[in-house]
């Protein structure tokens, strides 16, 4: 009996989610899990973050943090290793993404032949994306070893050099050989992104084009390429900022070294924070390189804000 | 046979080796990690090197499990704390996607933009908040402080995705329960969540591989062996006192690709469609 109007009692309340008011109230109590955690581990230290890069704040120091105001800022001017972090960001970033995309593109067109197994060869080629970055690291470690690495032994045979070369302990060629290993890793995600746009254009466009007389070059300038425009747009800012901030690879294979070459500036601040233990400056460093990617971040939503409906 | 079909098998042909040719690099270095697994830690060595496995071993994996890394511990934690991990997204998620999806309230498009942008945010400058917190709070070297640093990222990418998933319920059959008589938590229980379910599911696996592969934040927040997860156990054993085992280091790799792999197969179709969604359609 009490069950019954207990349940009659809760019937009513539900029903009046179905007002207005009450829709908001019941949006408020779902999203609120979600959003406190994401208070707690996103934006507070966000804000703590800020506020430590206004400190003189290193770990190793008993006396405990002393307010620095904005002179760390005034620091990273004159921070060569900063500069040298924020250009070898670019450089990773940008190799990585260019020769991807090439591969990625080049690849998705060859598998929309319809060739036979073609969903199978698919499937192969994206075993490299699944690859945890560690395993990359250690595959490309290995790979890339000055004694018994293959791609020494490859190169030699080739003829392409003519004895060892100390990929990762030299700094141009330990920057090719970690921008390789991530390439490796990428290329499978370009390739799955320009495949499934591929696949969207109509396939009469292009027999209409080539009914018109239209070589298949003038069909891929003219069709395939304006029609993935979007999708590779979306992908490349997508993609640059995933790898501006990709620590696991480069940590893995070279720390940073040898001495910068290889330091973007994630491996610098981590470096900052926590083998140098200068977490005032490390959380400066961290922050400017926020604001730098909130500006490129803009874009992306701006960009993507027209294909989703937010 | 006429000439027509000829060519279209040469063509064919002339494609398929092409294709083949352009995908060895990426197939190379897989190939590479899977049978140097299998060979001797001499052979590994061997300049020029062995193409193929001989004699193929299984010592590496038999290796891992006798402890001389602590490999079996690191797993054990690994999964833990991305179960956890997954869990704690999947529920929280699939509540604020509902909402996000299917009710109107105000601030929705700020907090949807919020979410999308932390996926920009690099971790590194939230891990030194988190680890001066984390000292302050005792979640250093704690199970409860790795699942909570791991949801920074599991979280605000379940919810969209989530949203996602219930946005690709027509409401129809959502309103057409509600005219039968449903309630909205007897539509939401009743008609949703099994529409929903496979949703669920690639979600909390979404959440669990990225726990999984996971290097920076249990390289610092888990010092001690007893909690560190697979990645940074892995990375000062091969990198340490186990350096230079080749052979050892890409069985332990396999090992954690494995389970990757597995999951990735069943996940490839909302991959595709989450990640392609919006963008293929304009």
């Amino acid at each position: 009996m009490s069950f019954k109007v207990e349940t009659i009692a809760w019937r009513k309340w539900l029903a009046r989610w179905h007002s207005p008011w009450n829709e908001t109230g019941l949006a408020m109590l779902l999203i609120a899990p979600a959003v406190a955690i994401m208070g707690f581990v996103i934006l507070y230290p966000l804000v703590r973050g800020a506020y430590l890069s206004t400190l003189n704040y290193s770990l190793l120091d008993p006396a405990g943090p002393t307010p620095a105001y904005l002179n760390n800022y005034g620091k990273i001017l004159q921070d060569k290793v900063f500069w040298e972090s924020l250009w070898n960001t670019f450089f990773f970033s940008g190799a990585s993404v260019l020769f991807s995309f090439i591969g990625g593109l080049l690849l998705a067109i060859l598998l929309d032949q319809n060739l036979p197994f073609s969903r199978v060869l698919r499937g192969i080629c994206l075993i490299p994306w699944i690859v945890p970055f560690i395993v990359v690291g250690f595959l490309f470690t290995y790979i890339f070893n000055f004694d018994v690495g293959v791609v020494n032994y490859i190169l030699r045979a080739f003829g392409v050099i003519d004895s060892n070369q100390p990929w990762l302990a030299r700094p141009n060629l330990a920057m090719t050989a970690v921008i390789t290993a991530n390439v490796w890793n990428q290329t499978p995600f370009y390739m799955l992104m320009f495949l499934a746009g591929l696949q969207s254009i109509p396939s009469e466009l292009k027999d209409a084009a080539s009914i018109d007389g239209a070589n298949p070059l003038q069909v891929f300038w003219n069709i395939t390429i304006p029609h993935l425009q979007n999708i590779m747009v979306i992908t490349t800012i997508l993609m640059l900022i995933r790898n501006f901030n990709n620590f696991p690879l480069i940590w893995v294979m070279t720390q940073g070294g040898p001495i910068y070459s290889t330091t973007t500036l994630v491996i610098y601040i981590f470096r900052l924070a926590f083998s140098d233990f200068n977490f005032g400056y490390a959380a400066t460093v961290a922050v400017i390189w926020l604001v730098m990617l909130m500006v490129m971040t803009a874009l992306y939503v701006r960009r993507f804000e027209r294909e989703i409906a937010l | 046979m006429t000439p027509k079909r000829m060519r279209r098998i040469i063509k064919t042909t002339v494609l398929y080796i092409i294709t083949l040719v352009i995908m060895m690099p990426l197939l190379f270095p897989a190939y590479w990690l899977f049978s140097s697994s299998f060979k001797t830690n001499l052979a590994a060595y061997m300049t020029p090197p062995q193409w193929f496995p001989s004699p193929a071993t299984l010592e590496n994996y038999a290796n891992l499990t006798v402890g001389y890394t602590d490999f079996i511990t690191y797993v054990r934690n690994s999964v833990i704390t991305c179960t956890a991990t997954a869990i704690l997204a999947m529920v929280v998620a699939s509540l604020a996607g509902y909402a996000i999806s299917r009710l109107r309230f105000s601030g929705k498009r700020p907090l949807l933009l919020a979410i999308l942008s932390t996926q920009m945010f690099p971790h590194v400058l939230i891990l030194i908040s988190l680890y001066v917190m984390y000292r302050q709070l005792g979640l250093i070297n704690t199970y409860l402080g790795l699942i909570i640093s791991f949801t920074t990222f599991a979280v605000p990418f379940s919810v969209w995705m989530m949203k996602g998933f219930f946005d690709g319920i027509p409401s129809e059959i959502e309103e057409a329960a509600l005219i039968d008589g449903c309630t909205r938590l007897g539509a939401l229980r009743h008609v949703i969540l099994p529409l929903v379910a496979p949703g669920l599911l690639a979600v909390s696996l979404f959440s669990f591989l990225d726990g999984w592969n996971n290097l920076l934040y249990p390289l610092t927040l888990a010092t001690s062996v007893e909690v560190r997860t697979i990645p940074p156990g892995l990375l000062l054993s091969f990198l340490g006192q186990f350096k230079h085992d080749w052979a050892g280091m890409m069985a332990a790799s396999v090992v954690v690709t494995v389970p990757v792999m597995i999951i990735f197969v069943f996940l490839q179709r909302f991959l595709v469609r989450g990640l392609t969604a919006g963008a293929v359609k304009g």
